[in-house]
């Protein structure tokens, strides 16, 4: 079963929900993060006007969500429900929901500077459905044995002549008979719209009454569609029940009975003013639930035909409009709209200038994967969005994707390298953990520059004072340990005076490298280092074997950062580089961060970032640019952004 | 025959008769007086009421706040918020003092475009969210909400302060970036300390000091931390550094009263949205104040 359904505003307020069993609100609060914070779900962003369907389910521990969402006005439908279980119609409920919901508070959710949102009433709206789906998928052995019922009770063709005898005579006419209520129960659904109820409480006593007098629950549906008619109709079978005196009328008779005991069967005939009136309250205990709820069906249903007419004539409107005047007509409107702005965007509008920004973005080094995702996520942003005065498509594009950029390359942690090394190298005296060295290691493909990245972060290190180890993890590649051997002791030398220490632990070539790591984490332990800083071969991300070594190193030397190394220079292989590193270090664990190296030499295209982050969702930590050690810098998104988007 | 009969009246139009002239003229003048009246009465005001926004990290109870704030009775129940949103409120019952109260998402990938953009832009107005772009409400007063029941944690802490850094620092920018002689208008900070109805909740002078201490910390790391990408490249180094430094120079320890030197004003003031407390009302009167 569902356990909670909740609408609610892409501000964050609940606008209405219905909980069946308590769900932990951090479900949702995940679900809102990855799919329309972070964007993490493979089909980028969240779709206008798409239906359950399409979303693809949202999964997290345990729960399954289904969701859909309404950008216009900015709210979110989310079913949640166990993923042990399979809901046939979930989609088909978030999909209704949403259409009513929509329809009946637009008004209200469109009123700026407030976020109440009155919708007690939505309650019923959403019971009806409930039901209905429900029977529609599970309830049907239940639904076919109130019908036959109905159709045991009642003589068929007898009812079909009765028809023209109301629309004819004057419904209060005595012929009227009792059979006068059945032929307006034609058919099953009518009755199961009857049966939901606006609790289960409700709906279980409709039922009842259904099994029980099939007369009076049908009677009621009857007087509901024929509303003006339905208090004369009424009287009439009054009449009859005591008239004729059939099976079902000692049912009616019964239920009168109740309120009027002998009154009636005395004096039926003579005063129908008396009847009628326990008529009235008979319907005001008893039927008027059946009595609201057939008129939510009947609301309901029409709401969700308005909604797939207006889905199907914007499906259709999509096509190119007839009509050579009307066409050309806003052919020209909309030149003069593009000029002066205030002009509501279309797809067509922006399916050009999305093309050159695309392009725009493959020019500057940008995977295609990535630029086609930046580029639909816009245009979905920007869809049916209005230009502001004297705004072009072209200046609105262009401000969209500086946002989404920005919100893509912006980590979701602080990345303070400094404070993280501090707290764990002299942890706060609550936190009850031992002071530890600080483990960093940097792996990449070959030639990308792990090495000199390595001791650029050392020298940045030893800047700031800390007892660094260097730990030779290469021991494959010829001449790796004599490189960082170099590197050690230039570093020595230039921050000898300042304080700053640095060594080289090393095993030679040929040994394990994750046993290498592990012995110099131990190492360091023992005398006191601050950080130990490993260094690992190069290895091509698509090499099976290569890679699978990985995660055995990162279990051994348990790094608390590993950086991968990636060349601005590369192009689409980024993605599948950033990818494959990312995959590599089994269950749990993943990069931390990107160093991208050799962004001086690219100028301004420093595609690479976004492909990478687009890939994996992990931040740059680093840039490099330049020869020396001292050319490392903090990844700036403000920089980034303004190179990607400069035109060439 | 028709056209006979206004020959005479076009022709004493086109003469260049006085009171032709003064007819003309007057028209001139008049025109554009009723065209401005007749624009400006279809064209809807742009007299927003102030604004006070409501910043904080995930979390913190944010849109909470506002939910109580406008549904005292029955506030709402909260997820994580995407898009920023605003509510307007009045200070008492009597209508007469309204503001609009802008929530805003704590996810720091929302943060650059919805917080720190209006935050540092000189003027001091805001674009509200919901309205259009061209209507621009004057920025009263910053409420930055801090769960103080996990701010010992060693996790919050740091996201708590460095948000508060960004925010202050853009606050600093601000005052710098003024031009001419015109100062931007003071901008007071309200750290509302929330869940003070849990049991492991720091007091606010605690929070204080912890804020302090930790901005400093920040404050420090910053300076010895490596520069920015695009720092150094292009444009002269010193200046960009400048930038970075919270509070003022040459100062050990940072304190918020530091910040009263470009014009910000930092309370620290605990309160809870939920649960038994002190509640918001310490917050209400503080907003009122400043509105």
């Amino acid at each position: 079963m569902l356990d909670t359904f909740e609408i609610l505003t892409t501000s964050g307020v609940v606008l209405w929900s219905r909980t069946y069993a308590p769900v932990s609100p951090s479900v949702v609060n995940n679900f809102i993060t990855d799919i329309f914070i972070e964007e993490k779900s493979s089909v980028a962003g969240a779709k206008n006007g798409a239906s359950a369907s399409e979303n693809p389910p949202y999964k997290y521990d345990q729960h399954t969500l289904r969701w859909a969402f309404e950008k216009e006005l900015g709210i979110i439908f989310v079913a949640v429900y166990r993923s042990l279980l399979h809901i046939s119609w979930i989609d088909k409920l978030v999909d209704n929901i949403k259409a009513i919901f929509v329809s009946l508070y637009r008004r209200e959710l469109t009123k700026p500077d407030t976020t109440i949102v009155q919708c007690l009433s939505f309650d019923e709206y959403f019971d009806q459905q409930m039901k209905e789906l429900e029977q529609q998928s599970g309830g049907k052995s239940q639904t076919r044995a109130v019908n036959d019922d109905v159709l045991s009770d009642d003589l068929g063709e007898k009812g079909r002549t009765k028809i023209s005898q109301i629309e004819t005579s004057p419904a209060s006419s005595p012929i009227a008979s009792p059979n006068v209520s059945r032929p307006s129960t034609p058919s099953a659904s009518q009755l199961l719209v009857a049966k939901g109820g606006p609790t289960g409480k409700l709906s279980r006593r409709a039922r009842k009454a259904q099994n029980a007098h099939a007369v009076p629950a049908s009677s009621g549906d009857e007087a509901s569609t024929k509303k003006t008619k339905a208090k004369p109709v009424k009287r009439g079978r009054k009449w009859d029940a005591d008239g004729l005196a059939t099976e079902d009328d000692d049912v009616q008779l019964d239920y009168s009975v109740i309120n009027l005991p002998s009154d009636s069967e005395v004096e039926a005939g003579a005063r129908p003013g008396a009847v009628e009136e326990v008529d009235a309250s008979t319907w005001g205990s008893k039927t008027k639930g059946k009595f609201v709820l057939k008129d939510l069906g009947d609301e309901v249903q029409s709401i969700l035909a308005d909604a797939n007419a207006k889905r199907n004539a914007a499906s259709k409107s999509a096509e190119p409009a007839s009509g050579l005047v009307g066409s050309s007509l806003s052919a020209i409107g909309g030149l003069f709209r593009n000029v002066v702005g205030g002009k509501v965007l279309t797809k067509q509008d922006l399916d050009k200038a999305m093309k050159g920004m695309e392009e725009h973005l493959l020019k500057k080094n940008v995977a295609r994967e990535a630029a086609v995702r930046l580029c639909e996520g816009v245009e979905k942003e920007l869809v049916g969005v209005k230009t502001g005065s004297f705004e072009s498509i072209n200046a609105r594009i262009q401000k969209a994707m500086e946002a989404s950029l920005t919100k893509m390359l912006t980590p979701t942690s602080s990345l303070d390298l400094l404070r993280e090394i501090d707290s764990i190298t002299s942890p706060s005296a609550t936190s009850l953990r031992k002071p530890r060295p600080y483990v960093m290691s940097i792996v990449g493909v070959n030639g990308v520059g792990k090495s000199t990245n390595l001791s650029k972060i050392c020298f940045f290190l030893l800047q700031n004072k800390y007892k660094v180890l260097i730990a030779a993890g290469d021991t494959f590649r010829s001449g790796a340990v004599e490189q960082l051997a170099v590197h050690v002791r230039n570093l020595k030398e230039l921050t000898a005076r300042e304080g700053g220490q640095v060594e080289l632990y090393q095993k030679g070539y040929g040994k394990d490298a994750a046993a290498v790591a592990k012995d110099a984490v131990t190492y360091a332990t023992q005398e006191g280092f601050d950080v130990v800083l490993i260094d690992t071969a190069g290895r091509r991300h698509n090499d099976q074997r290569l890679m699978s070594s990985l995660e055995k190193f990162a279990k051994f030397a348990q790094p608390d950062k590993i950086l991968m190394v990636g060349e601005a220079l590369v192009g689409t292989d980024s993605v599948a580089q950033a990818r494959n590193f990312n995959a590599s270090f089994g269950a749990g664990r993943t990069l931390d961060g990107f160093i991208i190296s050799k962004c001086d030499t690219v100028g301004d295209m420093v595609g690479t970032l976004v492909s990478i982050v687009h890939a994996t969702n992990v931040p740059v930590l680093f840039v490099g640019v330049g020869q020396h050690y001292s050319d490392l810098r903090n990844f700036s998104v403000k920089w980034a952004v303004e190179k990607l988007l400069a035109s060439a | 025959m028709s056209l006979n009969n206004f020959a005479p009246f076009i022709e004493a139009a086109m003469n260049p008769s006085p009171t032709v002239l003064s007819i003309g003229l007057i028209f001139l003048v008049v025109f554009p007086i009723v065209l401005h009246f007749l624009y400006s009465f279809i064209t809807p005001s742009n007299n927003l009421p102030p604004s006070v926004l409501l910043i904080g990290p995930q979390t913190s109870g944010k849109t909470t706040l506002v939910t109580l704030f406008s549904n005292p009775s029955t506030p709402s129940k909260t997820h994580t918020s995407s898009t920023p949103s605003s509510t307007e409120l009045s200070i008492s019952d009597n209508d007469d003092k309204k503001f609009l109260l802008i929530d805003t998402p704590g996810h720091p990938k929302l943060r650059a475009r919805s917080v720190l953009a209006p935050l540092s832009s000189p003027d001091s107005k805001i674009t509200i969210p919901g309205h259009d772009h061209n209507e621009k409400s004057p920025l009263k007063a910053v409420i930055f909400l801090v769960d103080s029941a996990a701010l010992a944690d060693s996790d919050t802490l740091p996201q708590t302060a460095e948000y508060l850094y960004d925010v202050l620092l853009a606050l600093q920018n601000r005052f710098h970036s003024r031009k001419g002689a015109r100062a931007p208008s003071s901008m007071p900070v309200l750290i509302a300390a929330n869940k003070m109805d849990l049991f492991t909740a720091l007091p606010p002078t605690l929070v204080k000091s912890i804020l302090e201490a930790e901005l400093g910390r920040i404050r420090t790391a910053r300076s010895k931390g490596l520069l920015d990408s695009g720092v150094g490249q292009d444009d002269d180094l010193t200046e960009e550094r400048d930038d970075s430094w919270l509070g003022g120079d040459g100062s050990e320890k940072f304190k918020f009263e530091q910040m009263m030197e470009f014009d910000v004003e930092v309370e620290v003031i605990g309160g809870n949205v939920i649960g038994d407390g002190p509640g918001v009302d310490k917050w209400w009167k503080w907003v009122g104040e400043r509105v």
